[in-house]
């Protein structure tokens, strides 16, 4: 956090113009400084934009004047030179016209040939174990996964995928990748069945993955993401931070910490895995029950359960209880800190943005300093949050419609 | 590189060279539209002045095609030419062009867009007019790396400056399209 700025380099890193060294220095020092990130999010925005900047068609008519101009040329100089001239030079214009048509048709013969799937944005594949398949073909040690296309394991084989220049990806046993979108500004995969362990070393917001109840977004980090036949999801963060949003629905998960998803539901709430098993089952049902009643009573169990570390969880709930319910989760996180100065009971009842992060931020150490999790420098930590509401509202617009 | 320049490799040129008329078609119908498009987006979205500017580069290539050595790669050497005829001419316009005057850039023989395309289509216009306004040394490496895809080093060669002055000069041009089109940074303009 106190290596000097990179604003320079940003553009550079986004067109993959750096060394790996100076790309890990680029990454490692952006998530932490808050005004090169800003300057990176600018620059990104240019980027994308001057992406837009289409290449245009000239007109028809440029090689007609062209050639009149041309043929105004020649005629001074054939007038100028023996006959034997111009013969050699109509036999070499035919056979090179000869010569062109066979380069023409071999471009077409090429471009119709699976070679031409190297020239689109791919990204490199490594067998792991047995013979994963990139579409219907086996791949044998490696491959290339161009964008649209499926890369499948079954029960005894596993890959590896390069992101870009910005992580790695392990694929276990009996899962279906797709990759959606590599440029400078996004990559992004989809998981639709079996586990993924992602590490990535990119500044926030670089990689999604879309699965079919949420989409992860990875804030710098190291993850497995599983996804079972039914849809339904489960996040575990080893290190760093990742966002899980379904349309409004938004959990913030550390490392330590696990979050579910469920199709038609979206993201549950975070916790961490070594919270009791009784508060764990109770989130559960809180989160995904229809029946009320049952919520409430589950409610009361997390709240029996729960320790100062699980106020990431009850942090989160403030917003997905109501009435009653929001009032206990209230006063069982005030038992555990006190919310500080500025922060009043009224207005986290009301869910007043302001004094929910300030208490988060007083919260935040405990989160962040304990349990299986690798531990994250407090300042660290803060820049992520500081992407929250930006990368909320990214995820918005990357959501399918 | 895309798949029709590779096509002009040592003979075409060498046949350019002898003066062969098909040979220079070809290399003409491989550059004319990234030709084009660096003319247009130079001249303030001029296009019959773009179409003067084209002619130009291609009646110099033309000529000037037999004093290709080789030392450096084609396109490099047809860039610097492309980057030389646009600065040639803005210089040029700079003395007669009254101040204040704006050319807007109107293409009435352009193909309508589909309808699930016009945002993004419009975002490209702002991205024109924007691009108009950059300053020739920000505009020319931001042009050169998003209509002929050169890397760093090749827009250093064209331009004759160091990697990191075009990596400078992209950083300013990004950050100045960025301030300009703000505005455009929501959802919707995106036509997500």
């Amino acid at each position: 956090m106190f290596s000097r700025h990179v604003t320079k380099d940003i553009s550079a890193y986004c067109h993959g113009e750096l060394s790996n060294e100076d790309s890990k220095r680029f990454a490692e020092h952006i998530i932490s400084c808050a005004r090169c990130r800003s300057e990176f999010e600018e620059i990104k925005l240019g980027i994308k934009l001057a992406e837009q900047l289409p290449q245009l068609s000239a007109p028809d008519h440029l090689w007609r004047e062209l050639e009149r101009l041309l043929a105004k040329q020649a005629e001074t100089v054939v007038a100028s030179r023996p006959t034997f001239w111009t013969w050699r030079v109509q036999v070499t214009a035919a056979a090179a016209l000869v010569l062109i048509a066979g380069m023409v048709g071999l471009w077409i013969y090429n471009s119709r040939t699976p070679s031409v799937r190297t020239m689109k944005p791919s990204w490199q594949v490594k067998r792991l174990d047995g013979t994963p398949r990139i579409g219907s073909e086996r791949i044998s040690n490696s491959g290339q996964l161009a964008i649209g296309e499926w890369l499948e394991t079954d029960g005894s084989s596993r890959a590896q995928i390069a992101v870009s220049s910005i992580g790695n990806v392990e694929i276990d046993e009996n899962t279906r990748v797709r990759l959606l979108e590599t440029h400078d500004t996004e990559h992004r995969l989809e998981l639709a069945r079996g586990k993924m362990s992602a590490r990535i070393w990119a500044p926030p917001r670089l990689f999604f993955v879309d699965t079919p109840s949420a989409v992860a977004a990875d804030l710098g980090c190291a993850y497995t993401l599983e996804v079972d036949d039914r849809g339904a999801s489960l996040l575990r963060v080893t290190s760093g931070w990742v966002a899980l949003q379904l349309k409004d629905r938004e959990s913030m998960v550390p490392a330590g910490a696990a979050c579910e998803t469920r199709p038609g539901i979206g993201p549950g709430t975070p916790y961490f895995e070594d919270s009791p098993a009784a508060f764990r089952e109770a989130l559960k049902r809180v989160d995904f029950d229809n029946d009320a009643a049952v919520r409430s009573a589950a409610l009361t169990v997390m709240l029996n359960e729960a320790r100062p570390r699980d106020t990431l969880t009850l942090w989160h709930l403030l917003a997905r209880v109501n009435g009653d319910d929001r009032v206990r989760v209230y006063d069982k996180m005030a038992a555990f800190v006190p919310p500080p100065p500025g922060v009043t009971r009224e207005g986290i009842l009301r869910l007043d943005q302001q004094m929910l992060e300030t208490w988060r931020h007083a919260l935040e150490s405990m989160w962040i300093g304990g349990g299986g999790g690798k531990m994250m420098l407090k300042p660290v930590a803060d820049a992520y949050w500081r992407t929250k509401y930006g990368l909320s509202r990214r995820l918005k617009e990357m959501m399918p419609k | 590189m895309a798949m029709a320049e590779q096509l002009i490799d040592g003979s075409i040129i060498e046949a350019c060279q002898q003066g062969d008329r098909a040979a220079f078609q070809l290399l003409f119908e491989t550059y004319k539209d990234k030709v084009f498009s660096i003319a247009v987006y130079s001249s303030d979205g001029d296009r019959a002045l773009a179409d003067d500017v084209t002619q130009q580069i291609f009646l110099k290539l033309f000529t000037a095609i037999r004093q290709f050595r080789g030392d450096s790669e084609f396109t490099t050497w047809l860039y610097r030419l492309v980057v030389n005829a646009c600065l040639d001419e803005r210089r040029r316009r700079k003395r007669w062009l009254p101040l204040g005057e704006t050319v807007t850039m109107s293409n009435p023989g352009e193909k309508k867009p589909q309808e699930k395309h016009y945002a993004r289509l419009e975002v490209a216009e702002a991205v024109r007019a924007a691009i108009g306004e950059l300053k020739p040394k920000f505009r020319l490496p931001i042009l050169l790396k998003y209509i002929e895809g050169l890397s760093y080093e090749e827009i250093a060669t064209v331009m004759g400056c160091s990697k990191g002055t075009v990596a400078s000069r992209l950083n300013r041009g990004h950050s100045q399209l960025a301030k300009r089109l703000s505005h455009l940074n929501n959802p919707s303009t995106w036509g997500e």
